[in-house]
């Protein structure tokens, strides 16, 4: 009976003890279930996708562009103080479907596509009593946008890929193994999305607390390019002149302020990733990687460096405003005051004066699109749709090339053929926008034959027709069996 | 093998995975068992005998001891004041047989009340105790497979106890992850059998079950201290380890890696001793790697610059007559390697009273690094104190407290010794340190990092438990103990604006703290019965263990001044972003098991045990741990009489069942959400986005165990032999899955795949000598284990990571690399140039061999399997003599049969010119040394990794010697000593091995990359001598 009693009494004391909960309450996690709830929490969700533009380390606008892609044209190479085999490789364009880079552009830029998709699904269940309906729409075109950028990206880069437009909610087999979709159809889908976006505020609109965010003129003006990239010459132009008439960018007078801290996010900023340096954030990484190393007190890091036989410093005329702000021959130390001569011109478009010595905390944004450019196209889609320049044509890549203080084209070469007007526009693109990752995809989009003959004359003489592309990563092969490589890329 | 796949899917139906509820079931049928065991018919009694059983020496009484009537069943057992009441139809006399656990048996002859036995405790032998999880056993009486860590093991001067286990043990395999003071081992108990989640055992420190993942807070640089090292190996009174499913099982879902069960000192009664120990060593580096000095660091620099740009002439680095003018040049392994003492200090107090024992001890461990400013100190205190307040009530206590504190080598800072150029100097003709390596940005004067660096680690421990145990009838006690083990941890980490690495930021502080808080409590109820030839003893309880952590690092840059370093954050201009953590997991288990035994010849072992675990899917959230095992003592047969004069004991034993793995961290089957910023109008933002797909199936890694052994005593117990053989097979092993990164991830975790251990162990214990002045005895011990992965699910049969390959049918640690295939040699260029792997091949290049067979070389394709990391065997042969005063032991440790990824020599044989290289480049491929072996010197070599930097990783070495001698008694009782010894030993004196890197005995301590030497700090060389006195 006392046994009875203590044997009860002790049952009695597990069963109490057991009643303590085994569910997981993280403390200090929030869970998928438990957001995407209201419009704080949508916004923090669009907030996400924007810092996947470059989340850390080396990320994607903050120098995977550089490393990963813009090696591998006749304007850059790795520096002194790039050691990293890999990048080596595509510098040397030896690269192939290992390359660790290439493999973290496709990586980053499905992160990308994924948390935007996440935005777009769930944002849009959210119970109408909890999100205005205006923010609701703008934060679903805000993430449309970016995920049009990465695909824009992806497609220009790899060719045909995935196309994958939802949450991955489960491990099941239709959301992990999916088959490229044709060029045809990502691009259809980049439209669709763009088309979307250009229902955004304009810049104009925003508060000047939400400077940063995409734009309608962020999107047409990205929507410009598509369509050039494209060659739909019509829309290009149709696009880059809504954007110059109704959009109100404008250029700065002086080239350096495009580059200055003082004037982020001004009239010729279209769309840029957004830096800031010493404030617990995150600096550009560009202004370290391309300073010099040699000088005492400087502490750059040297890595992306000039490809002398490009002739890309060169080319610039003494008169070139652009010449100083982008490049930089001598320096002086903060630690001894002596001025130091380069060996080589080195980037200088990022260098932060306010931090001298730390340029991983550059405060500098780095343009994704700006007005130059769109000027620029417009120039270019103008040229191709008239089979040679207009007047107006003439007019958009003289305002560029007056800002910068060269005569303008009009008045050295007025009567130029399409293929020739065509090269001066090449030739403007590529020293308007220095160390602003275009280069490789101005090369790319002109042909295989142009990328091989152009990289082979800077001495780079393992170029191929291949290279216009990249390979597909073999990781992706290996683990999606739906996944085919790139045929260019087929041995 | 088809049997077994049976008999693991019949114990795949046995442990039903979920959703019933076994408890109710089970408990109530322990629990009613007593009324059921009662109820016999009573015995004709023709004798009353009446008694007492004491322990020879104390005096003290024993409980629990059995009195058993030889050659008929009758039997009963001691009660608390170990008294006992035998009533009997057999009449006087008649002999008795008694037998307690950790006593030897005795056999009397009773002729009538009172009578008086007094048992002497046993050697650590067949008669010895074996703690077992929630309980002891005498060793004679187990079924599992369990061995016991020898005292000549656990003497050796370590910071932490699991140094003391290598070589000690069958079937455990020790290896140092870091040979840093206070640095860690990876522990390997029967093969490992997880690839991603934990294969660390499981330690249970006097009942506290616990884990040894060190953690860093993130504040500092390099790898963390060993948690285990804050117990003080000394307080450590013996170590058993659980190995077979028998033995594990109790422990459920954290019994797979095995069970590591350690139990502390404790005081006894009427032996009041007071003890002091003291000693000193001194540590050195076993061996320096050969690097090149500085001409001909220098010549070989000229030669790359030549041949990446023969304009520029032979001597664009130094000319000729420089290169004459230099000396050796620095030696930065000289500059930062030391000669390092070690000390260690106890004091131990202990005795008490029948009613009360006690030890209280005191430690203070210091040991300096063979690194520059590297160490490790610690001081413990413990108070063990049993009490017996009452006839029915034992309650005891068991508390270590222990500061510790480290400082820590900086992360890659042996990498970087090796390749600093030798021209480059430590210090600037100014005084000031240079600040990196000339060539190469990224490379940081090691010796200043060493100096100047502030990376320290402090922990504070408490551990402890307190017990209370109630016998509520003769048979059947009542036991509940509860545990806490508190654990804060500060991180304090400085880099000064005057080195490299604070240069930039203009000094870099971060603090970082943890707070660790487990707390136990455990509800066991036992009852033990003899009737007639049977006995019993049953185990059923409820326990429940809850563990939050909390943690958060701060940090500053840009300092004004390096003096106030990390203690005063606020004053650095810029403030790096904060961050805070925390974390909790909560586990209950119900718990049981019986031991049957009849008539001394079968035992039956069965226990079940059923965890319930937060850190599961919610589908997933309980699990069922069975085991059965059974064993026959042929010895005690009738028939055996005949061979007892040449066989003493002969057992066999067998035993199967499951355990698991739950060892994955926190919050992984939830799609856990985490922060990221952005910038908008120059303000910063807070996103979030998750960092998962959820898995809500997620569960427990499961091992299917089974264990066959035999035990044989001969001549005597002379000659001990004890075989195991065993195989393991652990399923739905916790994978990082690799998934598409079109899903936006990269991998997600998923029970997936399965992994095989077998083996054989081979435990012989001889006392090849036995005389009164002179004794020899040797305990060898040779384990055999084969691993290898069965499936790894998704339909893959194999996947990359790194150097290595994770294939179906290969064992896990499998290399994966090309294979060398000469020297490309001049005008070989169109016929081989496509096997150097190069676009602009040259003579000198290193030749790959085509695995893939496509006509050309390409480090993706062309990957063979070039070695792996697991041993044939590993062994350890431990010899103790003594002769009068004086006790020898020797213990060797080897290791046959691994293979080690040398990752250091691979980045010393890059001859870039840019940082040093292996003196192996003194033979390099040059025009008028056309080598076959070694290559030209080029400036961008791909890294790529060959068979060459695999190397043979046995070795065979004398780990520990000891010689003590021990003061003649007749000298120490006019002092009033009651022993007083000194002793010498050395560590790793001696090594036999073809490894070339530091020393072969490393790790990197991952499931995955196990055996791969990359700046490990290495192990040390140590002597010591010391002196022990007790009053």
């Amino acid at each position: 009976m006392r046994i009875q009693t203590i044997v009860s009494l002790v049952l009695a004391a597990f069963a109490a003890g057991a009643c303590s909960k085994l569910e997981e309450k993280p403390e200090s996690f929030l869970v998928t279930e438990q957001f995407y709830q209201n419009q704080n929490q949508a916004e923090a969700a669009v907030t996400a996708n924007y810092r996947k533009l470059y989340e850390s380390g080396q990320s994607l606008y903050n120098s995977l562009f550089q490393i990963g892609v813009e090696m591998a044209t006749d304007d850059y190479e790795a520096g002194p103080r790039a050691r990293n085999a890999h990048v080596r490789a595509i510098s040397g364009l030896t690269h192939d479907a290992s390359n660790d880079r290439m493999e973290q552009l496709w990586k980053q830029s499905y992160d990308g596509i994924n948390t935007a998709n996440i935005a777009i699904d769930r944002i849009a269940l959210i119970d109408a009593a909890k999100i205005d309906a205006a923010v609701r729409t703008r934060l679903i075109n805000e993430a449309k946008f970016l995920r049009a950028l990465h695909y824009f990206n992806l497609v220009r880069w790899f060719g045909p890929v995935p196309l994958v437009l939802h949450e991955t909610t489960s491990l099941s087999a239709e959301n992990l193994y999916v088959a490229k979709a044709t060029e045809e159809a990502v691009y259809q889908q980049i439209i669709t999305d763009l088309t979307d976006a250009e229902k955004l505020p304009k810049r104009a609109t925003y508060a000047s607390a939400d400077l940063g965010r995409a734009t309608s003129g962020a999107a047409k003006s990205l929507l410009a390019k598509v369509y050039l990239t494209q060659k739909d010459w019509k829309n290009a132009v149709l696009k880059s002149k809504d954007v110059i008439d109704n959009e109100g960018y404008a250029l700065f007078e002086n080239f350096a302020d495009v580059f200055a801290v003082a004037t982020k996010n001004g009239k010729e900023h279209i769309f840029s990733a957004q830096f800031k340096g010493n404030s617990g954030y995150q600096g550009n990484s560009l202004a370290s990687r391309s300073a010099p190393a040699d000088v005492p007190g400087i502490n750059g890091d040297y890595a992306d460096a000039l490809h002398a036989a490009g002739k890309l410093y060169e080319s610039f005329s003494a008169s070139d405003t652009r010449r100083t702000v982008t490049f930089v021959t001598e320096i002086v130390s903060p630690v001894d005051g002596r001025l130091y001569k380069l060996a080589a011109p080195q980037f200088h478009k990022y260098y932060d004066e306010s931090v001298v010595g730390n340029q991983g905390q550059s405060s500098k944004n780095l343009p994704i699109i700006r007005y130059a450019e769109v000027l620029l196209i417009y120039a270019e889609a103008l040229n191709e749709d008239n089979n040679g320049p207009t007047d107006e044509a003439y007019r958009a890549i003289d305002e560029v090339r007056q800002r910068a203080h060269i005569t303008k084209l009009k008045d050295i070469a007025p009567a130029l053929s399409r293929n020739a007007f065509r090269d001066s526009v090449f030739q403007e693109r590529r020293k308007e926008l220095v160390f602003e990752y275009q280069r490789w995809f101005d090369l790319a989009r002109r042909g295989a034959d142009y990328y091989v003959a152009t990289l082979k004359a800077a001495g780079k003489t393992m170029a191929a027709p291949k290279h216009i592309h990249f390979p597909t990563p073999q990781r992706e092969i290996n683990l999606n069996l739906k996944l085919k490589q790139h045929p260019d890329w087929l041995n | 093998m088809q049997n077994l796949a049976k008999a693991s899917r019949a114990i795949h139906a046995l442990a039903f995975r979920n959703r019933y509820v076994l408890r109710s079931s089970v408990i109530a049928t322990l629990f009613f068992l007593p009324q059921l065991l009662q109820a016999q018919s009573k015995p004709l009694i023709n004798s009353t005998l009446r008694g007492r059983v004491t322990d020879a020496r104390t005096k003290e009484p024993l409980a629990g001891a059995s009195i058993k009537i030889e050659g008929v069943t009758n039997q009963t057992q001691t009660d608390a004041e170990g008294r006992f009441t035998l009533i009997t139809g057999q009449s006087f006399p008649y002999n008795l047989l008694i037998s307690s656990i950790g006593y030897q048996d005795v056999k009397v002859t009773a002729n009538g009340s009172p009578l008086t036995v007094e048992l002497t405790e046993a050697a650590n032998d067949l008669n010895g105790v074996v703690v077992v999880g929630y309980g002891t056993r005498k060793r004679g009486d187990v079924t599992g497979a369990i061995a016991s860590v020898s005292q000549a093991a656990l003497k050796q001067p370590v910071s932490s106890l699991d140094q003391a286990l290598k070589g000690a043990a069958t079937g455990v395999q020790v290896t140092q992850t870091s040979g840093q003071p206070g640095g860690g081992v990876s522990i390997r108990i029967r093969g490992g059998a997880s690839i991603q989640g934990g294969n660390e055992p499981l330690y249970v420190v006097d009942g506290f079950p616990l884990y040894n993942s060190a953690a860093s807070t993130g504040a500092l640089s390099g790898t963390p201290t060993n948690p285990l090292a804050s117990i003080n190996p000394a307080d450590i009174e013996s170590v058993d380890i659980l190995k077979d499913a028998s033995a594990t099982a109790i422990y459920g879902s954290r019994g797979a890696n095995g069970v590591v069960i350690i139990t502390t000192k404790k005081g006894k009664a009427d032996r009041n001793n007071i003890n002091f120990e003291t000693s000193y060593g001194m540590q050195t580096v076993r061996k320096k790697i050969d690097v090149l000095g500085a001409k001909d660091f220098a010549i070989l620099r000229n030669e790359v610059l030549y041949s990446t740009t023969p304009a520029a002439g032979k001597y664009q680095y130094l000319s000729q007559q420089q290169i004459d003018q230099l000396g050796e040049g620095t030696n930065w392994q000289n500059a930062a390697f030391r000669k390092a003492p070690l000390q260690s200090h106890q004091l131990s107090v202990s005795g008490g009273s029948a009613k009360v024992q006690y030890l209280l001890s005191g430690n203070y461990y210091k040991q300096e690094g063979i690194i520059k400013n590297t160490d490790f100190s610690r001081l413990s205190l413990r108070a063990n104190v049993d009490a017996r307040p009452g006839d029915h009530l034992k309650t005891g206590v068991s508390l270590a407290i222990s500061g510790s504190k480290a400082n820590i080598a900086p992360s890659g800072i042996i990498g970087s010794l090796l390749i600093m150029p030798p021209t480059a100097t430590i210090y600037e003709p100014d005084g000031s340190y240079t600040l990196r390596n000339p060539f190469e940005n990224i490379f940081a004067n090691p010796i200043a990092t060493l100096n100047e660096t502030s990376n320290k680690s402090n922990i504070n421990r408490l551990l402890g438990t307190a017990y209370a145990e109630y016998t509520i009838a003769r048979n059947l006690a009542v036991k509940v103990l509860a545990g806490a083990d508190v654990s804060n941890q500060k991180d304090k980490y400085y880099v000064p604006s005057a080195i490299y690495e604070g240069a930039g930021p203009k000094g870099t502080a971060s603090l970082g703290s943890s707070n660790y808080n487990s707390w136990l409590n455990e509800n066991t109820i036992t009852y033990n019965k003899s009737f007639g030839k049977h006995a019993i003893d049953a185990l059923a309880g409820f326990t429940q263990q809850e563990a939050t952590n909390e943690s958060f690092i701060a940090g500053a840059q840009n300092f004004v001044s390096d003096d106030l370093t990390y203690n005063n954050l606020g004053s650095g201009a810029t403030l790096v972003r904060p961050a805070s953590d925390t974390y909790s997991w909560v586990l209950h288990s119900y718990l049981g098991r019986v031991n049957y035994s009849y008539n001394n010849l079968y035992y039956l072992t069965a226990s079940i045990r059923r965890d319930g675990s937060s850190r599961f899917g919610k589908n997933n959230k309980w699990g069922n741990f069975p085991s059965l095992a059974a064993s026959w003592k042929i010895s005690n047969e009738d028939f055996f009489k005949p061979l007892l004069k040449h066989v003493t004991d002969l057992k066999i034993r067998s035993s199967f069942g499951t355990t698991g793995n739950l060892e994955i961290g926190q919050y992984q089957s939830l799609s856990t959400l985490y922060s990221l910023n952005y910038i908008f109008g120059g303000s910063i933002l807070t996103g979030f986005a998750p960092n998962r797909v959820p898995n809500d199936n997620l569960g427990w890694e499961t091992t299917y165990q089974y264990d066959a052994g035999i035990d044989v005593g001969l001549f005597s117990n002379r000659l001990l032999v004890s075989l195991d053989a065993y195989y393991k097979k652990t399923n739905d092993l916790l994978l990082n899955v690799e998934i598409p990164w079109t899903t936006g991830y990269a991998s997600s975790l998923q029970n997936f795949g399965s992994v095989e251990n077998k083996g054989l162990e081979l435990g012989i214990k001889t006392k090849n000598i036995v005389r009164k002045n002179f004794s020899w005895e040797t305990d060898l011990n040779i384990s055999f284990n084969r691993n290898k992965v069965l499936t790894i699910g998704n339909g893959a049969s194999s996947y990359i990571s790194g150097n290595y390959v994770i294939q179906v049918g290969q064992p896990l640690g499998t290399f994966y690399g090309t294979i060398t295939d000469g020297i490309l040699q001049t005008g070989e260029e169109t016929a081989k140039g496509k096997f150097t792997g190069s676009a602009t091949p040259k003579p000198g290049d290193r030749l790959y061999k085509d695995v893939s067979g496509d006509g050309a070389f390409t480090t993706a394709a062309d990957r063979a399997i070039i070695g792996n990391a697991q041993p044939d065997f590993i062994y350890g042969i431990i010899n103790n003599l003594s002769w009068k005063g004086f006790d020898l032991s020797v213990l060797l440790q080897g290791v046959y049969g691994n293979q080690i990824i040398n990752s250091n020599r691979q980045t010393l044989e890059m001859f870039t010119g840019q940082q040093n290289a292996s003196v192996t480049a003194l033979d390099r491929w040059t025009e008028t040394n056309p080598s076959t072996t070694i290559p030209r010197a080029k400036l961008d070599p791909a890294p790529i990794f060959s068979d060459r930097f695999v190397e043979d990783g046995s070795f065979l070495r004398v780990k520990n010697i000891n010689l003590s001698y021990a003061l003649p008694k007749t000298l120490l009782t006019k002092a009033n000593l009651t022993a007083v010894s000194v002793f010498v030993s050395a560590q790793n004196l001696l090594t036999f091995t073809k490894y070339t890197g530091f020393d072969p005995e490393v790790t990197s301590g991952s499931n995955v990359s196990p055996g791969t030497d990359s700046g490990i700090y290495p192990v040390a060389k140590t002597f010591n001598a010391g002196l022990r006195v007790s009053f």
